[in-house]
């Protein structure tokens, strides 16, 4: 059939068609060789400039803004100095030991005798919501019991809010016997301590 | 010799269909070479912006490389200071929830009734915490209720009721809030079992008093 057709034309038709064809191709070729290639990498690469116009702005917003991230950590730092501080670790693996060289002193002063310490279950400190930091803390719980007056205990009380404002009591109770200046007295106080790691 | 006389039709029937005075032999294969041009100028087009797109990424991506050291620094300082502001947060809520108790107890001594001894004050431990709901896989790393609340227990002996009455009188000062509430009950007002010192019959009694809720919030 093409054949015939082909056959039926003029020389210069042949000639035509041909060169037709031939222009076809070579356009055909350009376009799936050259200008699709080129202008799906243009797009690519317009993408990756877009991100790459972000990531600098980014950078420069961070860089420009360098020194109020310093005061920001430096107000952080400042701000949680104090509880730092009143923070109860552990000596030598014991954290009552720790909480008898903190408070034997007080407890003393103010004219508590036979004392004992011995460590309570610590308890969970509700979370920042939504995001939890990777350091929990905790409440640690030193269960004093000693022997003294009821002025003794409240004397104790009373300095330990003064000198150690971050320990807080958890609980206490205060049991009259014959002698009154040696009742039996045992306190729960509470630090500040650290927890778990949420992530590492 | 008149030319018009000889005429000789080379046009072939299709060819008299065209409007056109060009014959399509000659048009087609010029716009198809027009086609071709055009193709290589649009390739040479979009060449050109690639190349100058190009050009600005690769000197941004210099840039970002330059300034990634210090900027990695920032980011530590950025993620570092999230990470101090969350355990503020936390270690506020702790700070909420101090309690301190010593000037009441304090005061108490001197609002106690001469009638009245005192054979045990208690302030009970809050509840436990629930770390395990039902049906959760795993404990919670932290309580859901960021409240607790206590109670105080005062126990003693007196040799009437109007000390009693006149003690809870008392307690209910406001130089007392941090120790107690108004909510109270009386668990107990009874002879004493035990005879006191010249075979005086003692009243022993137990009011449960609730403490001011143990926030821990900001």
């Amino acid at each position: 059939m093409k054949g015939d057709i082909l056959q039926g034309m003029a020389p210069n038709a042949k000639r035509s068609f041909a060169v037709s064809v031939a222009f076809a191709a070579v356009g055909a070729a350009l376009y799936f060789l050259a200008v699709e290639p080129t202008e799906s990498k243009l797009v690519v690469e317009r993408r990756r400039l877009a991100g790459l116009e972000d990531r600098q702005r980014q950078i420069n917003f961070d860089l420009k803004n360098a020194d109020t991230v310093k005061e920001k950590l430096d107000g952080l730092e400042k701000s949680l100095s104090p509880y730092r501080e009143a923070m109860l670790e552990p000596l030598l693996g014991s954290y009552s030991m720790r909480a008898k060289a903190k408070l034997e002193h007080l407890l003393l002063e103010a004219g508590l005798v036979n004392l004992d310490y011995a460590e309570e279950p610590f308890r969970a400190l509700p979370l920042p919501k939504p995001v939890m930091p990777r350091q929990l803390h905790r409440r640690a719980a030193i269960r004093v019991t000693a022997r003294g007056s009821y002025q003794a205990a409240v004397s104790f009380l009373l300095r330990l809010e003064r000198e150690l404002p971050l320990v807080s009591l958890q609980s206490m109770e205060i049991t009259a016997e014959q002698n009154p200046a040696r009742q039996a007295v045992a306190f729960v106080l509470e630090w500040p301590a650290k927890g778990g790691l949420t992530r590492k | 010799m008149n030319s018009s006389a000889f005429h000789l039709n080379l046009l072939k029937s299709s060819e008299l269909l065209s409007s056109s005075p060009v014959r399509m032999r000659v048009m087609l294969p010029l716009f198809l070479l027009l086609g071709c041009a055009g193709m290589v100028v649009w390739w040479g087009v979009l060449f050109t912006q690639f190349m100058a797109v190009k050009a600005r990424s690769d000197g941004i991506s210099g840039d970002i490389s330059a300034k990634d050291k210090s900027h990695a620094e920032i980011i530590e300082r950025q993620a570092h200071a999230r990470e101090l502001s969350l355990q503020l947060e936390q270690l506020d809520y702790y700070r909420g929830g101090v309690r301190k108790v010593g000037e009441p107890l304090a005061a108490l001594a001197d609002v106690m009734p001469l009638k009245v001894q005192l054979t045990r004050l208690e302030i009970q431990p809050p509840p436990l915490q629930v770390l395990q709901p039902p049906g959760a896989k795993q404990p919670l790393p932290g309580p859901v209720e960021n409240v607790e609340t206590q109670k105080v227990v005062v126990v003693g002996k007196t040799t009437k009721e109007t000390p009693v009455l006149a003690l809870m009188e008392s307690l209910e000062d406001e130089q007392f809030g941090r120790l107690v509430t108004r909510k109270r009950e009386v668990k107990s007002f009874k002879q004493d079992d035990a005879p006191a010192k010249g075979g005086a019959r003692l009243l022993a009694f137990e009011i449960e008093y609730t403490m001011p809720e143990r926030r821990f919030a900001k």
